[in-house]
């Protein structure tokens, strides 16, 4: 068993540190262009956009970094807020699709040519958020052990 | 349940919180670090004045927005009439392929001349300079008063547009 799970959460570290990671650099490079990629959501209060997209790109550096390279505990925490993460994403991107808005997620890309959110979009986020909650599950077991069983 | 099972799961919840908080918190601080330390023209306010951007404003105003894709397509779509809300001056330098002027101030003169050309369910698109400019709100806003009811903005733009390679037309013809 744990000779598939072992490579299992490995990847699932990886690949989920790599696409947060992946994701955070264009956010960071241009807040102003994330700043209306989060504007055309809709969701938040005008006064709330900015201080979202000066935060969120780095919650998703640090918390990227944490899955890959963290001890358990802080692991665990990355992977939380992670999946966290992605649960508003997933139904920020529903709001629009149910809305009719014809905009990027601004996931990746803040580029105007990035390309337009679509179902797909929420399938890759319920295959991440799977992933980010194997990677918590793992790292919370292991940062906090159950102690075994009395024995009478 | 062992009595003792719930206290230590409460302890872990709590210290699994206080590790989601630091890497917030290392996070926040970041953040702000990284935007007071940029260039001023580049530093976003922590309170942006986004009630009065145009996309809010059309949201507000019910008049659905595309960007450059959905624009893309638009331009390719022959039922569609796209309106450039420029002055004729900016028009002929250069307008988005089929095309036509019509500055807001010319609406209640010019609309009537392309009365052969439009119903009340063309598809209409449209877009002014870029997203620091109201016009094509103002155009769509007015032509939703005469009753047309497709209407879409493109608050990108013509500055948008060309940034990312799009063909333009020159002259006065679409």
């Amino acid at each position: 068993m744990s000779r598939v799970r072992t490579p299992f959460l490995w990847l699932a570290r990886i690949a989920v540190a790599a696409i947060f990671l992946g994701a955070c650099i264009a956010k960071i490079r241009d807040p102003e262009l994330f700043a209306l990629a989060v504007n055309r959501y809709r969701i938040l209060p005008g006064e709330f956009v900015n201080l979202v997209a000066i935060v969120l790109p780095w919650i998703e550096l640090t918390s990227g970094l944490a899955v890959l390279a963290a001890p358990a505990r802080l692991r665990a925490a990355g992977a939380l807020i992670i999946a966290g993460m992605l649960g508003v994403f997933t139904i920020a991107i529903s709001l629009n699709l149910l809305r009719g808005i014809e905009a990027s997620c601004g996931c990746f890309s803040t580029r105007a040519d990035a390309a337009v959110s679509d179902g797909w979009n929420l399938v890759r986020n319920g295959a991440l958020i799977w992933l980010s909650l194997a990677v918590f599950l793992d790292a919370f077991r292991r940062a906090f052990p159950r102690p075994p069983p009395a024995t009478p | 349940m062992i009595p003792g099972a719930a206290t230590v799961r409460r302890g872990d919840t709590l210290r699994m919180a206080g590790a989601c908080a630091a890497l917030l918190a290392v996070a926040a601080g970041l953040g702000t670090a990284v935007n007071f330390l940029r260039p001023a023209a580049t530093r976003l306010p922590w309170v942006g004045d986004w009630q009065h951007h145009v996309e809010t404003k059309a949201f507000r105003a019910g008049i659905p927005v595309v960007f450059l894709a959905g624009a893309r397509e638009r331009t390719e779509d022959p039922a569609t009439m796209v309106f450039d809300a420029r002055v004729p001056e900016q028009y002929e330098a250069g307008h988005l392929p089929g095309a036509r002027n019509l500055p807001v101030g010319e609406v209640d003169r010019r609309l009537g001349a392309l009365a052969s050309v439009l119903t009340p369910e063309t598809p209409i698109l449209t877009y002014c300079g870029g997203s620091d400019c109201a016009d094509a709100l103002e155009l769509a806003e007015k032509l939703r008063e005469y009753g047309f009811q497709d209407l879409t903005l493109y608050p990108g733009g013509y500055a948008e547009w060309t940034e990312y390679g799009g063909a333009v037309h020159a002259g006065s013809e679409p």
